[in-house]
Formats: C-alpha cells, sequence, structure tokens
C-alpha cells in the first residue's frame, strides 16, 4: 500500500510539470497583453516608451524560455509569483478561493450522495414500478437542466418572496454563514445526483443475482443487514468511479455555479484573469485544480480498496 | 489498477453495451423494440419538434427576432408574445426559434467531429494494438478527465470564439467516448471470420476498416451520439453563458440566459424560457439516446 502510494504520488510531479508547461506555452499564444487588457483605451495614448518600461517592470519583454525557465524554478520554489493586474501575491488570492471552492464542492458531493444512493436503490428494488421509472425520468431531467439556469430558478423560488419564498440569501458568502451555502450546493449536486441514483441503479441490479446474496439471506441475515452490508456495500463500487470521473464536471459545474451565486471561488478568478491575459493567476488557479483533481482521483482508489477489500495495492 | 479502471470505468453517458449493428434480418426487430419504448419514441418526436423548429424558423416566427419595438419592452407573456419580450421588446418566442438553429447546428457539427476523430482513433485502437493503442487509450484517459469548459473557456481566448474554432473545441473534448466505444467493437469484431476472411484474400486496411469494422461496429456509436449531442449542448450553453460563445446576431440559447438574467426579479420569463429549451431539446435527445440503446441491447430485458 505505501509503496503504490509512493509510486502514485511520484507520478503527480510530471503530470504537473506537463500542466504547468502546456498552460504557459497557451498563456504566451494567446492574443492581447496584460497591459494593454488593463489599460484599455489610454494603451493608445501612453508614449511607447512608458509602455515598455512596464513591460520590463512585469518581464514581459524577454523570450518564451527565460519567461518559462523563471516561472518554472519560481514554482519549485512555490512562490507562485503576483498577480499582474491585482498586484497580489497569487499565492494568498488561491489561499482565499481554493478552500471556497473545495466548500461548495464537498456540498455538491454531499447532497448528490444523500439524494442519489438513496434513489438508485429505491428504483432497483422496486424495478419496473411506477416509482422506478417516476425516479428514472427525474433523473434524467436533472442531467438535462443547465446548471447555471437551475441556479436562476432556485434563485426565484427560494430567495424573494416576490417571485417565491424569501427562505435563502440570494447569493454571496455571508462570512462563512451555512445558510449562504445551502442553495448552490443544492444547484451543484443535482446533475451529479441524477448521475448516482443512473449508476446505483444499475450497478444494484448488477449485483442482485449473486451467489453471496443468497448465502448472506440463508443463513438468516435480516433483509436490511443484507441489503446494506451485502448488496449496496457490493454495488457501491462503480458509484466510487463515477465520483472520481466526475469531479470535472463538479468542478466546470462549480465555476458556473460561483458565477450565478457570487461565490468567492477559484472559478469566478479564472475568467477575469484570462480576459486580462494574467498569467501568473491562471497558471496558479490551473495548477491547482490540476492538483485538487489528482489528488481526489488517488483518494478515489484508495476508497476502492475499503469499499472492495478483494483490491490490493501492489 | 488499470485493468480496474477500464472494467468499472463507465461515465453515465458511456453505459452502453456491445450491440452488433443490426443486419437486415434485426433491423426491424430492433425498430420494434424501439417502437415499444415510450420514453425513446417520445425523445424522437421532440427532437424531431426542435429540428422542425430550427429548419422553418423563419416561417414559423410571429416577429422578425432582431425587430426592438420599445413600447414593448419586458412585456409579460401574453395573447400577442407568446413568451414576452426582451428589454428591447424583441419577441422571445422569435429569439428562441432562430435560437434552435444556432444550438442545434452547433450541437451536430460538433458532434460529427467529435464522431469523425473518435471513431477513427477507435478504429486504429483496436486494429493496431500494441503501443498504439496503449497511447490513444490514456490520451483519451487525459481527454475524459478534462473539465471541459474550463478547457474551452482557455481555448476560445486563443482562437477567438468563432463558429469553427467552437466546432473543433467541442469535438476535441468528446471524442473519448467515442474512441472507447469504437476501440471495443473492433476488439470482438476483428476475430469474426468474415474479417479473418478478408484479411486472408487480401484486403488493404482501409478497406477491412470501412468495409467490415465499420459498418458493423457504428450502432452503439449513434447511441453514444445522441447522447453526445445532449452534452454539447449543455456545454456550449455554459460558454455562452459564460459571455464567451459564438457572437452573432441572434443570440444562441445560453446567451439569451446570460442577458436575461439581470432581469430575473422584473422579467423572469426573459430567462427561463431559453433554460427551459435547452431542458426540453437535450431531454429530447437524452430520451432518444436511452430508448435507442435499450432496443439495441436485448440483454437489458432480463
Amino acid at each position: 500500500m505505501t509503496k503504490y502510494l509512493t509510486r502514485r504520488l511520484i507520478q503527480v510531479i510530471p503530470t504537473l510539470l506537463f500542466i504547468y508547461t502546456i498552460t504557459f506555452a497557451l498563456s504566451y499564444l494567446m492574443p492581447g497583453d496584460p497591459i494593454r487588457a488593463q489599460l484599455g483605451e489610454e494603451y493608445y495614448r501612453l508614449p511607447p516608451e512608458t509602455i515598455a518600461a512596464m513591460e520590463e517592470s512585469l518581464g514581459l519583454n524577454r523570450p518564451f524560455f527565460v519567461q518559462y525557465l523563471d516561472f518554472v524554478t519560481r514554482m519549485v520554489r512555490l512562490d507562485l509569483g503576483k498577480s499582474y493586474i491585482q498586484k497580489e501575491e497569487v499565492s494568498n488570492i488561491i489561499g482565499y478561493r481554493l478552500p471556497r471552492t473545495l466548500q461548495l464542492m464537498a456540498g455538491g458531493m454531499f447532497v448528490s450522495l444523500i439524494i442519489g444512493i438513496p434513489a438508485g436503490v429505491v428504483s432497483a428494488l422496486k424495478q419496473y414500478s411506477w416509482i422506478d421509472h417516476l425516479l428514472m425520468v427525474l433523473a434524467l431531467i436533472g442531467l438535462s437542466m443547465p446548471v447555471f439556469w437551475q441556479g436562476l430558478i432556485a434563485q426565484l423560488l427560494f430567495t424573494q418572496s416576490k417571485t417565491g419564498i424569501a427562505l435563502f440569501p440570494v447569493a454571496g458568502y455571508g462570512d462563512g454563514n451555512p445558510v449562504y451555502m445551502i442553495l448552490p450546493s443544492l444547484v451543484l449536486g443535482t446533475s451529479l445526483s441524477a448521475t448516482i441514483a443512473r449508476v446505483t441503479r444499475s450497478s444494484m441490479l448488477e449485483v442482485r443475482g449473486q451467489d453471496y446474496l443468497r448465502t448472506a439471506r440463508a443463513k438468516g441475515l435480516t433483509p436490511r443487514l443484507v441489503l446494506v452490508r451485502h448488496h449496496l456495500r457490493n454495488a457501491l463500487i462503480p458509484v466510487v468511479t463515477v465520483i472520481g470521473l466526475q469531479v470535472a464536471g463538479l468542478m466546470t459545474g462549480s465555476l458556473l455555479t460561483e458565477t450565478i451565486f457570487n461565490w468567492p471561488g477559484l472559478g469566478r478568478a479564472i475568467v477575469p484573469a484570462i480576459q486580462t491575459r494574467d498569467t501568473p493567476v491562471i497558471m496558479g488557479i490551473l495548477m491547482y485544480g490540476a492538483l485538487t483533481f489528482i489528488v481526489i482521483n488517488l483518494l478515489t482508489d484508495l476508497i476502492y480498496a475499503i469499499v472492495d477489500p478483494r483490491i490490493r495495492y501492489a | 489498477m488499470a485493468s480496474i479502471h477500464k472494467s468499472t470505468a463507465v461515465p453515465d453517458t458511456a453505459v452502453v453495451s456491445l450491440g452488433e449493428m443490426p443486419r437486415p434480418t434485426n433491423q426491424r426487430r430492433f425498430l420494434r423494440a424501439f417502437l415499444r419504448n415510450k420514453i425513446g419514441v417520445l425523445g424522437l418526436v421532440i427532437v424531431a419538434v426542435m429540428i422542425f423548429s430550427a429548419v422553418f424558423a423563419p416561417v414559423i416566427s410571429p416577429y422578425d427576432p432582431n425587430k426592438t419595438n420599445v413600447r414593448a419592452r419586458l412585456t409579460p407573456p401574453n395573447e400577442t408574445f407568446f413568451l414576452g419580450t426582451d428589454e428591447y421588446g424583441r419577441d422571445i418566442f422569435s429569439r428562441l426559434l432562430y435560437g434552435a438553429s444556432i444550438s442545434l447546428t452547433i450541437a451536430v457539427i460538433a458532434q460529427t467531429v467529435s464522431v469523425g476523430i473518435g471513431v477513427t482513433m477507435g478504429l486504429v485502437s483496436g486494429w493496431y494494438g500494441g503501443w498504439i493503442d496503449d497511447l490513444i487509450m490514456r490520451l483519451a484517459d487525459a481527454v475524459f478527465a478534462l473539465p471541459g469548459l474550463i478547457f474551452l473557456t482557455v481555448w476560445v481566448s486563443i482562437l477567438e470564439p468563432s463558429k469553427e474554432s467552437i466546432y473543433l473545441a467541442l469535438g476535441l473534448i468528446g471524442w473519448a467516448a467515442d474512441a472507447r466505444m469504437m476501440r471495443s467493437q473492433v476488439l470482438s469484431l476483428k476475430e469474426r471470420e468474415y474479417v479473418i476472411a478478408a484479411r486472408a484474400m487480401g484486403a488493404s486496411v482501409p478497406r477491412i476498416m470501412l468495409r467490415h469494422l465499420l459498418p458493423n461496429g457504428l450502432a452503439p456509436t449513434i447511441v453514444l451520439a445522441s447522447l453526445g449531442i445532449a452534452g454539447i449542448i449543455l456545454t456550449e450553453s455554459g460558454l455562452s453563458f459564460l459571455g464567451l460563445g459564438v457572437q452573432i446576431p441572434n443570440p444562441s440559447w445560453g446567451t439569451m440566459i446570460d442577458m436575461g438574467r439581470n432581469f430575473t426579479t422584473s422579467a423572469w420569463w426573459y430567462a427561463v424560457f431559453p433554460g427551459l429549451a435547452i431542458m426540453i431539446t437535450v431531454l429530447g435527445f437524452n430520451f432518444l439516446g436511452d430508448g435507442l440503446r435499450d432496443a439495441l441491447d436485448p440483454t437489458l430485458y432480463d
């Protein structure tokens, strides 16, 4: 196990370096530059010497490889540099925003499991009944709604008495007050819960005929124990896989959910950073995004071993 | 480790079993199985209605989608304006009809690109095996793991959000599922007698691929394509919602939601109806895909 973990952790380094290189090359290729994006119209009025001086102060006038090496050596020292636009340390920006994005993703994940797994189990136990059909159609509807539209509808219905009931705050972070988290988490979790319900259902149905379930029943376990300890537990393996695969989707969803609910996460920082060509911020956020992704996938693989003891990592 | 991934790593949209292309004798059975599935037929109807609206938008729409009417701005739905108007007094129903052709065209072309890339990759990967197979499949894994919308955001910043660049980008994100599906089809097909016979007779590799592997392995890809179009419509709407979509005079549905969200409290209909249009269309393609899958795969009925 330790050996496997070490190998996986060592693989992280080349992966990150690869993503880093690609991202840097891409931000270098993007048309426009941070100075022009920042100055707007004024860019054309300032004397070229001033512009050149600004470029020099940011180090933008140096050749591609010099800039690249500079970025890489700084990253090795865990120094992400300063934002070109906000004049703030990128590590501060990320230090503030990353926990908030993770918080939202965790909220969405929680909602999706709480809704998705019971729905899938009920559907499978009552296969072809009206409740099975209803739940599966609901799941498809959940998968078919754009997440940002769900956010708008949720705001209309649950945040103001004019168009619905004023249950929750419209948007914002509210200094960490958990009430502000409920609606965004529900919205983010909807489509994932639909996916989880579908996978749980088909996996429950697949496991249904296994011998060990018959054995468990035969030795006199209560139906409830058979369901929880034998049926559901074995059916959860594909669900864990799907959760791992859906991390990318969860990140995309959180980008849109943050936009709707004015949530101060990474997603809301990256779009303006791309528009202003703020390379240090783009690189920093994408690196942390990639790292989050890799870590969650690693955790998923470790959870396999817990859910299914047959899996041993050498 | 890798084997665990391969056997269980099926994302929801890719849960398609390996049906074979229905041979002529099977085609009627396939059709009957499909028609028996109410949800699938409903999906087909929705998709047909949407395509019809998109194609005949100029005929059906009651108003010019770009004609402003200051006196009728932000009118709630009534008998003159079926779904209300926007902040310039433009008819939302007419704009939705024109938006349908934009959203559907983007989705269909992008899906064609992605099927083209995916099927080619899958054919090559399955036929040659070895390191080529490894390379293509690891690439597919990487594409699967990519947060699509973030990739698109960076992509359009570099290449400008023109139609062509968006088709290409959406195609580049979507091919992995098609490639995996085609590869698994090829792996089973290449052991069949008729393929072995074709090989023994000295048929060239492109000929075997085009004449034998492609037609016989394509059926599940059609299921994936239907589900893929649903996914692309959603992704494209997200991109438009962020203000990074295709810039054309007639807005896509996502752009309309983005514009309407500034008016949600005073004019709910502005942002609600475009979203409903997206939802119904995507639902149609998902229903259709599910119906086709069930009809192709008799093992699902136990």
